[in-house]
Parts: C-alpha cells; sequence; structure tokens
C-alpha cells in the first residue's frame, strides 16, 4: 500500500485500483481491508490525509507518503527482496 | 509529532465530523466502483450487487474505523463506568459494605502514616537539621548514661572544639511573669549566648538578645554583674495569649520575678524545639567561674559541615578527658555522649508508631480480603451475565475491564471517605493533645495524600483482582448451565478464596498474638509498686524568687503554706518537696555521697538524687519509713543536720547494719562536704515511672536547707481536683505574685508515665478485635459458599443415609482445614515480626500464655462461626434437592 502511495497521492479508490491492476487482480481489496489499514499507517505517522478535489470534481480524501513512511517503504521493500531471494533460492536448490 | 497529538485532540473534540467523513469516504469508494462497473456494461443495480460483493459491508467497516479511533476506548470507558455505577447503586448494601471498608482502612492507615511522616520522617523544622546534637554528660564509674551537661563545662568545650559551628544551653523553669497587673507562673527557658544563632531561627518580630545582652545576668541568682536593661523574648503562644497578636509589643515592658524587662522579640509559631514549651526566653548570663558539677543543662551542638557525629563526640570527649585531669573533684570519670537531635526530640516514640502502623496496614489489608471474598461471591452470581456478554461479542479485556472498573469505583469513594476521615481524626489528635512529640507539626500533605492513593489502588486492586479474573474467564456456556447448581470441583476460584481466608486468619493470628503482648506489657507496668501512692494527690508546684524569698525567706512561707493547707477541709495530709516522682517540674540534681569514715577510694563511687522535703511528705505522698522516723518540726534551723535514706542506698552504703544511727557524707563540690546524721530509711520510689528502676535518693529537711522552688503535695479524701479551687485560694491569699504554675492530678501524671502502653495496647487490641472478626466473617462466607455449592452433593448424601452429625463435621473439619493453616502461618510471621514490638515491651516473653490462650482460642471461635453453614446443610430438603437435579 505504501507503495502504490510512492508515485503520488491517491484517494481511498484509487489505492484499491492499483493493487488490483499491478497484481492482476490477484489481489482482491475490499472496504474492510483497506481502510482500517489505512487508519493504522495515519495513526503511525506513514501517511497523512486530506480532503481535496478529485478529477471528477467531488471532493475526496487523499492519502500522501510522509518522509517516515518513504522510509519504511524502503525498509520493508529492502527486507522483503532478502527474504523472497532466500526463499527463491531455496526454492530452486530442492 | 505535535502534528500527530493536534490531530488526536482534533478526533477527540469531534468525533461526529470524523464519523460523517468516514461515511462520506466509504460511500465514495463504492459509487466509484459502481461506475466503473456501470462503465463496463452492468446494469445499474447488478452494479451495485457486485461491487457490495466486491467490497463488503461498508456498515461493517465503518464500525471497525470507530473502534479504531482515537477516543474510542475513553468512550467505552465512560459506558462502563456509567454502567458500573448503575450496577453497584442496585446493590446499595453491597456497595456501603465495600465502600465503607475502604474507607475505614485507607482514613486510618493514613492518619496513621500523617503521624509517622511528621514524627520520624520528615526533618526537623530548622536550617539544616542534620547537623544538630543533644549533647548529655556520661558517667560510667557512676553508671549515669544521660544527664545534663553543666556551664562550666560548656565554657571549655566552646573554646577547645573544632568541630562545631557552635555549641549552646539552656534550661527551662518557671518564672512568674506580670503583665497588667495579672500574675502566672510560665516555663521560661534561659539560653546561653549562642542559642539562637546556633539554631538559626530568627524572632518572627523584633530580634534575638545579642551576645553582649546574654553575658549579663538578669538575676541577682548568679554572681555575674546584673543587667540595667535586662531583656526578654516570647513565644508565639504567649503572644497570642497574653498580648493578643499585637505586634507593638515589642519595645514594652513586661514584669519578670518582679524585674522590669524589656520585651525585644517574638518566635515564630513553629518554633518549639529543642526547649519545648518554653513560653519565655532568657538570656543567661554566666557567672565568672561557672559549676563544673551541676548537671541540669540542656545541651545543644551545630557541628561544622563536613564533620559527623562521631567526630564530634570523639573530639568533645577528648576535652572532657582533659577536664577531667584538670578538675578531678568535679569532673572525675564525666564523658559526653552526641545524640542526633531529631533521634532525641523523637525518642522511643518511632518504635511504637512503627508498630501501630504495621498493624493498621494489616487490619487493612484483611479488609481488602474481606471485600475480596464479597466480591468474589457476588461475582458468582454475576457470572451468567459475564457469560452472556462474553458470547455477544465482549472481549476479555473489555469484561476484565468492566468488572475492575466497579471495585475501582467503590474504592476511589471509599479512598475519598477515607481521606476526609484522616483529616478529621488527625484534627481531634491534635485538639486531645496526644502525648506525641512534634505533634504540632503533623498535617496532611503531598506525602499524605500520595499515601492514601497508593493505598486505595491497592485496595481496589485486592479486592477486585480475584473476582474481576474469575469473571473474565467465564465461558460462555456457564450461562446456560446455572452456575451455582453444578457440583463444584476444586476449581480456582476456590482455591482463591480459600487462600484469601488463610491469609486472612494468619494476618489476624499476627495481631492477636502482638495485642496480647502488648496488653500483657501494659498490665506488669501497672502491676509495679511505684513506692508512693499517687491516688488522690494533688500537685501545685511553686517557683519563688530570690529577691522576695531569698536568705532563708522561703522557710518561713512554705511553712504557712503547709499549715495553711492542711487547715483546708478534706485534706488528710500536706507536705512539700523539691522534686516529686513523675511530677516534671523542679529541681532536681544528685551530689556524690559516703559513709562516713569510708576509704577516699570510695567517695566517688556513688551518688544520691538530693531532695529537700517538708515534716509530712511522706504521709502525704504514702511512702513507708523502713527504719528509723520521718522528720518533724524538731528537725529545725538550729538542730544538726540530719538526712534519711531511700533503702536501696541505705543497703548499698551499709550492707547487712542498720543506717539509721549513722553519718553519711554528702559532698556539695565547690560549697565544701558536710556530714549528716542518718534519721530514718524509706523506701524505694520509681520516680520516672514504672520503666524506670528506682533512683537511690537523699532526703533533706527543708527547714534546715530552704529552697525556693517546691513541689507542694496535697492528699485529699476524695478527688483531689475538688481541691484546687481552696488551693489556689491559698496560695493568692499568701503571695498574690505567686500563683502555682498549674495543679496536677499525681495519679495523672503517674499514669501518664505509661500511658503510650496504654494507648498502644487498647489500640492494638482494637485492630486485633477488627481483623478476628473480619476473619471470622470471612470464614463464615466461604464456608456458607461451600454448602450452597454443594446443595445437590449433599441433598444426594443425605438421600443416603448420612447423618446431621455426619455433615456437621465435614463443614466444620472445612473450616479447620481453612484456619489452622492461617494459624501455623500467622504464629510464624508473628513470631518474624516479634523484633518489631519488642522496642515497646516491657518485661514480656515470647510465650506468654495469654498470647496463646488468645492465638489458641481462634480455632474455637472458627468452629463456632462453622455451626451456623453446617445447620443449613443439614437441613437440606433432600426431595427439593433431587426433583431440582
Amino acid at each position: 500500500m505504501l507503495k502504490t502511495l510512492a508515485l503520488e497521492p491517491l484517494h481511498g479508490y484509487g489505492i484499491g485500483q492499483r493493487i488490483e491492476q499491478v497484481s492482476s487482480g490477484v489481489f482482491k481489496v475490499t472496504l474492510g481491508s483497506l481502510y482500517p489499514a489505512l487508519q493504522r499507517l495515519e495513526k503511525d505517522g506513514l501517511v497523512e490525509a486530506e480532503w481535496k478535489a478529485s478529477e471528477n470534481g467531488r471532493r475526496a480524501r487523499y492519502y500522501r507518503l510522509t518522509a517516515a513512511g518513504r522510509r519504511r517503504l524502503s525498509v520493508e521493500q529492502k527486507e522483503w527482496e532478502r527474504v523472497s531471494a532466500a526463499i527463491t533460492r531455496i526454492l530452486k536448490a530442492t | 509529532m505535535l502534528r500527530r497529538l493536534w490531530k488526536w485532540l482534533l478526533e477527540l473534540a469531534r468525533p461526529e465530523r470524523i464519523d460523517r467523513e468516514a461515511r462520506e469516504e466509504l460511500a465514495q469508494h463504492l459509487e466509484l466502483a459502481v461506475a466503473e462497473k456501470v462503465r463496463a456494461g452492468l446494469s445499474p443495480g447488478e452494479a451495485r450487487r457486485q461491487a457490495r460483493l466486491d467490497l463488503g459491508n461498508p456498515e461493517e467497516t465503518h464500525e471497525q474505523l470507530r473502534d479504531g479511533r482515537a477516543g474510542a476506548s475513553i468512550d467505552a470507558l465512560a459506558k462502563d463506568a456509567a454502567y458500573a455505577l448503575r450496577v453497584l447503586a442496585r446493590r446499595p448494601a453491597f456497595t456501603a459494605a465495600c465502600l465503607l471498608t475502604v474507607a475505614l482502612g485507607v482514613g486510618a492507615s493514613t492518619a496513621l502514616f500523617a503521624v509517622v511522616d511528621a514524627v520520624v520522617l520528615r526533618p526537623l523544622p530548622l536550617p539544616d537539621p542534620v547537623s544538630l546534637v543533644r549533647i548529655y554528660d556520661e558517667n560510667a564509674v557512676r553508671g549515669v548514661e544521660r544527664a545534663g551537661i553543666t556551664t562550666g563545662n560548656l565554657v571549655d568545650w566552646r573554646r577547645q572544639a573544632r568541630c562545631f559551628r557552635g555549641l549552646a544551653g539552656f534550661y527551662t523553669m518557671g518564672r512568674t511573669l506580670t503583665v497588667g497587673g495579672e500574675s502566672e507562673v510560665v516555663l521560661a527557658a534561659q539560653v546561653t549566648e549562642d542559642f539562637f544563632p546556633l539554631l538559626g531561627v530568627e524572632p518572627a518580630l523584633g530580634r534575638a538578645p545579642t551576645a553582649e545582652e546574654t553575658r549579663i545576668a538578669l538575676f541577682d541568682t548568679a554572681a555575674a554583674p546584673v543587667s540595667p536593661d535586662p531583656v526578654v523574648v516570647l513565644s508565639d503562644a504567649l503572644w497570642r495569649r497574653r498580648f493578643g497578636s499585637d505586634p507593638a509589643v515589642v519595645g514594652q515592658t513586661v514584669v519578670v520575678e518582679r524585674r522590669p524587662m524589656r520585651v525585644i522579640g517574638v518566635m515564630p509559631s513553629r518554633f518549639t524545639l529543642p526547649a519545648a514549651d518554653a513560653q519565655l526566653f532568657l538570656p543567661w548570663g554566666q557567672s565568672e567561674r561557672p559549676p563544673r558539677d551541676q548537671h541540669y543543662v540542656v545541651g545543644v551542638g551545630r557541628l561544622a559541615a563536613g564533620t559527623t557525629r562521631e567526630q564530634g563526640e570523639a573530639e568533645l570527649r577528648a576535652v572532657a578527658g582533659a577536664l577531667a585531669r584538670e578538675h578531678p573533684q568535679t569532673n572525675e570519670g564525666w564523658s559526653v555522649r552526641l545524640v542526633p537531635l531529631r533521634d532525641d526530640v523523637v525518642g522511643d516514640t518511632r518504635a511504637a508508631l512503627v508498630v501501630l502502623l504495621l498493624a493498621v496496614a494489616l487490619v487493612l489489608v484483611v479488609a481488602c480480603a474481606n471485600v475480596a471474598l464479597l466480591s468474589l461471591a457476588r461475582g458468582l452470581e454475576r457470572l451468567p451475565e459475564a457469560a452472556l456478554r462474553q458470547a455477544l461479542g465482549a472481549s476479555r479485556r473489555r469484561l476484565l475491564r468492566q468488572f475492575l472498573l466497579e471495585p475501582l469505583l467503590t474504592s476511589a469513594g471509599g479512598g475519598a471517605l477515607g481521606a476526609l476521615l484522616a483529616a478529621a481524626s488527625l484534627a481531634l489528635l491534635q485538639r486531645r493533645g496526644a502525648s506525641l512529640p512534634r505533634l504540632d507539626e503533623v498535617s496532611l500533605g503531598p506525602p499524605e495524600l500520595a499515601f492514601a492513593f497508593a493505598a486505595t489502588l491497592a485496595a481496589a486492586l485486592v479486592s477486585g483482582l480475584p473476582a474481576a479474573f474469575r469473571l473474565a474467564r467465564a465461558q460462555p456456556a456457564a450461562g446456560v448451565v446455572d452456575a451455582t447448581s453444578r457440583i463444584a470441583g476444586p476449581g480456582r476460584g476456590r482455591r482463591l478464596r480459600d487462600l484469601l481466608v488463610v491469609a486472612e486468619v494468619a494476618t489476624a493470628v499476627v495481631l492477636v498474638a502482638g495485642a496480647s503482648l502488648l496488653v500483657r506489657s501494659y498490665q506488669r507496668l501497672s502491676a509495679v509498686d511505684p513506692g508512693f501512692e499517687p491516688r488522690g494527690v494533688l500537685v501545685a508546684p511553686v517557683f519563688l524568687d530570690m529577691q522576695g524569698y531569698g536568705g532563708g525567706r522561703s522557710r518561713v512561707y512554705y511553712q504557712q503554706l503547709i499549715e495553711r493547707l492542711r487547715a483546708l477541709p478534706g485534706v488528710e495530709a500536706a507536705g512539700a518537696a523539691t522534686a516529686l516522682p513523675t511530677s516534671p517540674l523542679g529541681p532536681d540534681f544528685e551530689r556524690p555521697v559516703w559513709a562516713e569514715g569510708a576509704p577516699e577510694s570510695e567517695h566517688a563511687l556513688r551518688a544520691a538524687w538530693v531532695r529537700m522535703i517538708t515534716p509530712d511528705y511522706f504521709r502525704t505522698l504514702g511512702l513507708r519509713m523502713v527504719a528509723g522516723r520521718a522528720f518533724d518540726d524538731t528537725d529545725g534551723e538550729k538542730a544538726p543536720r540530719r538526712v534519711i535514706l531511700s533503702d536501696g542506698l541505705a543497703q548499698r552504703l551499709y550492707p547487712g547494719e542498720s543506717a539509721v544511727g549513722r553519718r553519711l557524707v554528702v559532698d556539695y563540690s565547690t560549697n565544701g562536704t558536710y556530714p549528716y546524721d542518718v534519721v530514718g530509711v524509706v523506701n524505694d520510689v520509681r520516680f520516672s515511672g514504672p520503666r524506670a528502676e528506682p533512683r537511690q535518693e537523699i532526703y533533706l529537711p527543708h527547714a534546715q536547707r530552704p529552697y525556693l522552688v517546691m513541689n507542694v503535695a496535697v492528699r485529699s479524701s476524695q478527688d483531689p481536683r475538688y481541691l484546687a479551687p481552696a488551693v489556689r485560694q491559698v496560695l493568692r491569699e499568701l503571695d498574690p505574685a505567686k500563683p502555682a504554675h498549674g495543679l496536677y492530678d499525681l495519679a495523672e501524671l503517674a499514669s501518664a508515665t505509661y500511658a503510650r502502653d496504654r494507648q498502644l495496647a487498647q489500640l492494638l487490641a482494637g485492630f486485633a478485635a477488627v481483623a478476628v472478626l473480619l476473619a471470622l466473617v470471612g470464614v463464615h462466607g466461604v464456608l456458607s459458599h461451600r454448602v450452597r455449592e454443594r446443595t445437590r452433593e449433599i441433598g444426594v448424601r443425605l438421600a443416603l443415609g448420612a447423618g446431621e452429625a455426619q455433615l456437621v463435621r465435614w463443614v466444620a473439619s472445612a473450616g479447620l482445614r481453612l484456619v489452622l493453616p492461617g494459624l501455623a502461618l500467622g504464629v510464624a510471621a508473628a513470631a518474624l515480626l516479634r523484633p518489631v514490638v519488642a522496642g515497646v515491651l516491657f518485661g514480656t516473653s515470647a510465650l506468654d500464655p495469654l498470647a496463646l490462650v488468645a492465638v489458641a482460642a481462634l480455632p474455637f471461635l472458627a468452629l463456632a462461626v462453622s455451626l451456623h453453614p453446617a445447620r443449613r446443610a443439614a437441613r437440606t430438603d433432600v426431595a427439593e434437592v433431587l426433583r431440582a437435579g
């Protein structure tokens, strides 16, 4: 989710769409998983939210990555790469 | 960080806006998804259905968000608290019981803590109090541990000691103060020149006497030149009482002992130490050669920065050693001892207070345990409720919180009530003027409130946690089956209850053991024969002055006074002595004595306390002659010097033979040595109360050695206090300028020497009784509960032919199984705690029969208490139980 916000601020629907697109529909995003997660991220200070006019001219809540969020993203990314590389190696080895 | 805090506050402040926005956001999301699907060619209805399917229920998500929001927990807490209050209000009796228990416990312990804090913990209200010491003279050869210092030695100490910033002395004495023509005797402290600077206390009004003013004598008793302009400092209490707090008093003239004196200052109100109770402060001029052998001066010193008490003591001892070599006649064997001033002021109160505080804490523990038991029993009734709430989705944490809130709320109420109770009891204590040092410093400050808070919290946790855990663990299934009808196994709830009761019994045993030791100790104290009969005696300390009554004129005054007092109706005998047993005022000093003809090596061995008495003194106080005769009118001015010895002294000086007819030498050091004819031996007297060993005393006829200060005693056939107006009248007729320094009932003075033991014993007995009562209530509660739990089992047993006796035995043995481990535990704990109590005991052994009987009575009491539930068990209606099963 942090990754989807790395490019530009998005509203909730946008984040859901982006995740579905990028994962080619592997991940389905429901309201129940998306918004509580966003609330947690906001509480932890990793994302910020503000009301802005959306592309269709209506008010929407946009989420933006904070500096702390960016730092966390790179840490998590590196960690994931390390773990997945290790798993890949294990799977290949056998 | 700040921004986040701001946001959090914002969310807290406007929950409805956050709510609305979240709803809007969710609705929008759904709409966008629907729009997307419509664009892909679905009908609006179908698109909405599929979007809902994909995304889930927005209402549910909304709920989830609300729970995660800031302040959500506070909301829930407020709701829980409101619920808890409703629950408590529905059970007023239970709530009141819990509330009162906590209030009593917290109130009593907080009040006691306030006393302990003021008396023992807080430093003295003087600048840099740690460096202040009290100085005593001691004499190992004569077995004197603590005597006053002498002005003669003080001069040398001040000249030679380097470890002190200051050394000073004072003594207190009744002085007649005349203001506006009205005389009264007040306690005056005569202070040496360093006294005020040493303590570091300035008068609140005016100034302290200068060193110059102090060097000049006020009265012509001392050989120093008499001041042409004598000055005096008032205590705050005197200033308020006699001068109506008038600040213009500074500069006014008052009359002290017929001499006009200028008031130069008023001490601050909190200044009471170390010259406790003194109302006047007079500079004390010293003669050219002050005496080295009159140990009546209270010595105080302030150690120099970085100097320890040990260093100061070592230095003064070295100086004292040198003085003893230089002046062997007066200083032989005399050394010094330094005691921290605070320890000196607090004295033996510390041990008593520690015992009390411990006792109160124990009662608090028992009280809390009982509340816990009550709550557990109540909790069982609420098991279905807990189960139902759990079934409806309440988390265990939420339930725990809910069930903890109730005891927290009752305890908070109880704690607040307890704080009020503490404040009230402290006010009462101060008004009653209990026999405590530093009582005026007792207050409810931040440490006391912190203590009350901690005690309240502890009470809430101890009383609430067991039941709360039990309820939070409730299984949803338990709600379906009626919890009380099941045959209970040895569940954890039951073990917890048993443990609580065992702890209660053990605590009660500790208190009973302690209380019986103290009661016993008090009984022994009051059984000690003081050697005189204090009942029926009225005491009037009279202070005559040198100017009016010097040169033997006091002899005439006292002869007339005694004669007139004896003539009063209801008076059986009247007499006077320089110092009376257990009466705190009056000159009291020791002199070396020896049998005439004894080798010189024995001269310094023994000292006796010297008392001047009038002929009828022994009869008035109820002393018995052991041999010889008492003084009479033949022992006058012209007669040979005569003396009467105390029995102990006579036996030591003349072992195995009669002292009567022998001659005794009394050493007045610089004033010479004089032989006296021994005319009688009188029984020993416990001069300072039953704890102290009898002193060795000699009695001289006042007619032969007149003194200005005498304690006049009158024996009455009825309550001596009825005589007070008549005695006052006689004093007024003889000399209106010389009223008595108060009138005292000797019986009260005597019992005051061990009043603290009585109060302590009473309080502890009260605490022990409360603890036993609470423990018995606990035993009863647990047993009744167990009987109720096992109604079915009992019914079955009865149906199978179990007799009533069997059932009673069953319940009673269950009771004993609770009491006996508690008893063992309590006895062990009491043994461990014994050293704490030992300090306040008077000749009591650990294996006191009374203590043993009191402790052994507990199981029987428990048995008696278990009879009630046992009977109920036996009355179980078999048919009903079986039908219900």
